[in-house]
């Protein structure tokens, strides 16, 4: 075969090398331009990965910044039954680190899964143990956790979170959509490995955490409220207890107690009607401390006057074929040593002498029927008919406390406004909400609804009120050096088997303020169903006294009467 | 001129390269620190609820009567006084024995 000519040869190299060059030249039009937004979609596939970011749960302060809520990434264990050779041995290295049954967890990791929680939200330590095992098939996820470190301190106004980090509870509940964390997505750049290499431009910032929270609680005086209510429900074998102290001037709630208590760390095992709030979802016929109320209409409409004149018909008194009594034998007294000696028919007579409409009228202005606004959920506006549904008695009734409801709150707020000189403030818990950066984002003020009564009124009430507590049914309230001003409650409530106002079924409470001339704190303590003696002077006013001491003392308040005091440190 | 061209192209492509090869070493570095970052932070909050915890009024109180023998001022032992903050606080002298009880056991608080 004759061999092609030097110019043949290279023109078929030429060719060739054309033919081959077109060729690459076609497929990298094909890829770059034809398949490009395909290919590109493909090949971010690859190598991005979109992760779901969830901020943590802002935290819960006291008005001191001592931390009573807070989150933390805690591990959570799963299994992959599927990669685990030895189920048996597995279980029974985890039990003891996870606190589970060996047998549960050799159950679960023998079904047909490729994926199975084992235990979630775990103690830190137990991570740590774990990471130390480095067991296969098995793997940990960290997750929040909602921590409640001071344990059942404020539990019933703090509420709860649950396992998905919600709020279900208190203020947890309430402000759920300042706590909650932000949700964000981010798209990460990975590498052959799998592994995050870079976030898809350098600005992309994490998920925010959620606002933190400002309460007006102070956690010592908290401290002090439970301490004092739980020895009296314990001592006094009752059945619950309330105490509620706030800040007569602002309406700010400094402790909020419930006892029995629990622990929000350990819902779980608890029923529903334990971490019920019982100071707002709870009415109770308050009995003698309702006489406050109207003691302060009769000044105000100027029916009465501290030295009104009123009979007490020696005990017995008859209204609507009913009789009214008296604990003791009443002469005639005067309208203040009505409210010292809490004369049933003297409130009576003096709820007759306002008559009706004025008697609903002040009650509707001290905020009983109506919530009381505060934030927190569940709260109820009590139990309070207009006169046009009351019966004969009611009028004699409510004036003395009974037939009408009213929640420990509605009576603190109401009687705080007496300590402030008429004004009826409305009683808040959160007083600032910063975001995660801790700007500030809200802040409460103190609200005021409306002036109840005059300045004047306030005064004299308050003096009066003050003869309660030095010579009449409220003298275990006294702190010595401290002017207390105060009232006793015992209610009878209507036993659920007969349907009529049981003789053993009692609420004692004490509702006060201190210092009488410049209040500091207003206090209602409320104890349900105590056994033995039920009497509000009794059982409720020696708890005033004990966490009132305390609180003032704690808060530096200067006493009234120093050399009282100190004579009182040597009589003990 | 074509090798000082063919140098320059060179050292182009290798800057590039380079370069390429920079941000994806610092991109790990990042996340790196981003892990360590995440790793402290989780050690902060558990110190910080560890303090929270420890620092508890119930368990402070139980502490202080238990371990250290303390009890709550009984009536008349602290008096809260107000004075001017530029007078110093001196003890009454005690004229009779009762006072002389008293002023031993007195705490002298001052508040404005």
């Amino acid at each position: 075969m004759a061999a092609l000519p030097f110019r043949g040869r290279r023109f078929v190299v030429a060719s060739l090398l054309a033919a081959g060059f077109g060729i690459v030249l076609v497929r990298l039009v094909n890829l770059q331009v034809q398949q490009a937004a395909e290919l590109t979609l493909r090949a971010d596939r690859q190598h991005q990965k979109s992760v779901t970011l969830e901020g943590a749960r802002g935290t819960i302060y006291d008005r001191n910044s001592k931390v009573l809520a807070m989150n933390m990434e805690v591990p959570s264990v799963f299994g992959v039954p599927t990669s685990l050779e030895d189920p048996h041995r597995t279980a029974r290295n985890l039990s003891p680190i996870l606190h589970v049954k060996a047998t549960e967890l050799e159950k679960k990791l023998k079904q047909e899964k490729h994926f199975v929680w084992l235990a979630r939200k775990l103690e830190p330590e137990q991570g740590r143990r774990l990471e130390q095992l480095s067991l296969g098939g098995v793997g940990v996820v960290m997750e929040g956790r909602r921590f409640y470190p001071k344990g059942p301190l404020l539990s019933h106004v703090l509420g709860f979170a649950g396992m998905d980090d919600r709020g279900l509870e208190g203020v947890e509940l309430r402000y759920e959509q300042y706590l909650r964390g932000e949700k964000r997505t981010v798209v990460l750049q990975r590498d052959a490995l799998g592994r995050a290499v870079f976030p898809k431009g350098l600005n992309e910032e994490g998920a925010s955490a959620g606002h933190s929270l400002t309460l007006t609680v102070d956690e010592v005086i908290q401290y002090i409220a439970e301490k004092e209510l739980d020895e009296a429900v314990n001592r006094s074998n009752a059945k619950s207890g309330t105490i509620v102290v706030m800040d007569p001037r602002t309406g700010g709630v400094l402790a909020m107690a419930v006892s029995p208590r629990f622990d929000p760390n350990t819902v779980g095992s608890l029923v529903p009607d334990r971490w019920r709030n019982r100071a707002l979802t709870d009415t109770y016929e308050p009995g003698s401390t309702m006489k406050t109320v109207i003691a302060a209409a009769a000044l105000e409409e100027k029916v009465m006057a501290p030295e009104s004149m009123i009979y007490g018909e020696n005990g017995q008194m008859q209204v609507a074929k009913t009789v009214i009594h008296d604990h003791e034998r009443l002469g005639w007294m005067t309208f203040a040593q009505m409210l010292q000696k809490s004369s049933n028919i003297g409130a009576a007579k003096v709820g007759m002498a306002l008559g009706e409409w004025r008697v609903f009228d002040y009650l509707k202005e001290f905020g009983f029927g109506d919530k009381t606004g505060i934030d927190l959920p569940g709260e109820t506006g009590g139990l309070l008919r207009g006169p046009r549904g009351w019966g004969k008695r009611s009028l004699a009734s409510i004036s003395m406390g009974q037939e009408i409801g009213v929640t420990p709150l509605q009576m603190v707020t109401a009687i705080s406004a007496i300590a402030n000189g008429g004004v009826l403030m409305k009683p808040y818990l959160v007083s600032e909400i910063r975001n995660a950066k801790g700007q500030l984002i809200a802040q409460t003020m103190p609200q005021a609804r409306r002036r109840v009564i005059s300045a004047d009124t306030a005064r004299t009430l308050t003096h009066i009120l003050e003869g309660v507590v030095i010579s009449g049914t409220g003298t275990k309230a006294a702190i010595p050096g401290y002017r207390v001003a105060g009232k006793t409650g015992t209610a009878q409530k209507v036993d659920p088997r007969t349907g009529a106002y049981s003789s053993t079924m009692l609420v004692g409470s004490f509702v006060g303020y201190v210092p009488a001339e410049d209040p500091r704190l207003a206090m209602i303590v409320m104890i349900d169903e105590p056994h033995g003696e039920g009497w509000g002077g009794v059982v409720a006013a020696p708890v005033f006294r004990r966490v009132g001491e305390q609180v003032l003392n704690y808060l530096g308040v200067t006493v009234d009467d120093p050399i009282k005091l100190a004579m009182a440190g040597i009589e003990s | 001129m074509k090798t000082i061209a063919f140098a320059a192209i060179t050292s182009l492509v290798l800057l590039f390269v380079w370069e390429r090869v920079d941000i994806v070493r610092i991109g790990y570095h990042i996340e790196r620190l981003k892990s360590q970052k995440v790793v402290l932070e989780r050690e902060r909050d558990e110190l910080r609820v560890k303090l929270s915890a420890l620092t508890a009024p119930e368990r402070i109180a139980r502490m202080a009567s238990d371990k250290l023998g303390m009890v709550l001022p009984d009536k008349g032992q602290v008096v809260v006084v107000h004075v001017e903050p530029e007078i110093p606080v001196v003890p009454v002298l005690a004229e009779r024995e009762s006072e002389m009880k008293l002023a031993k056991n007195v705490v002298f608080r001052r508040t404005r």
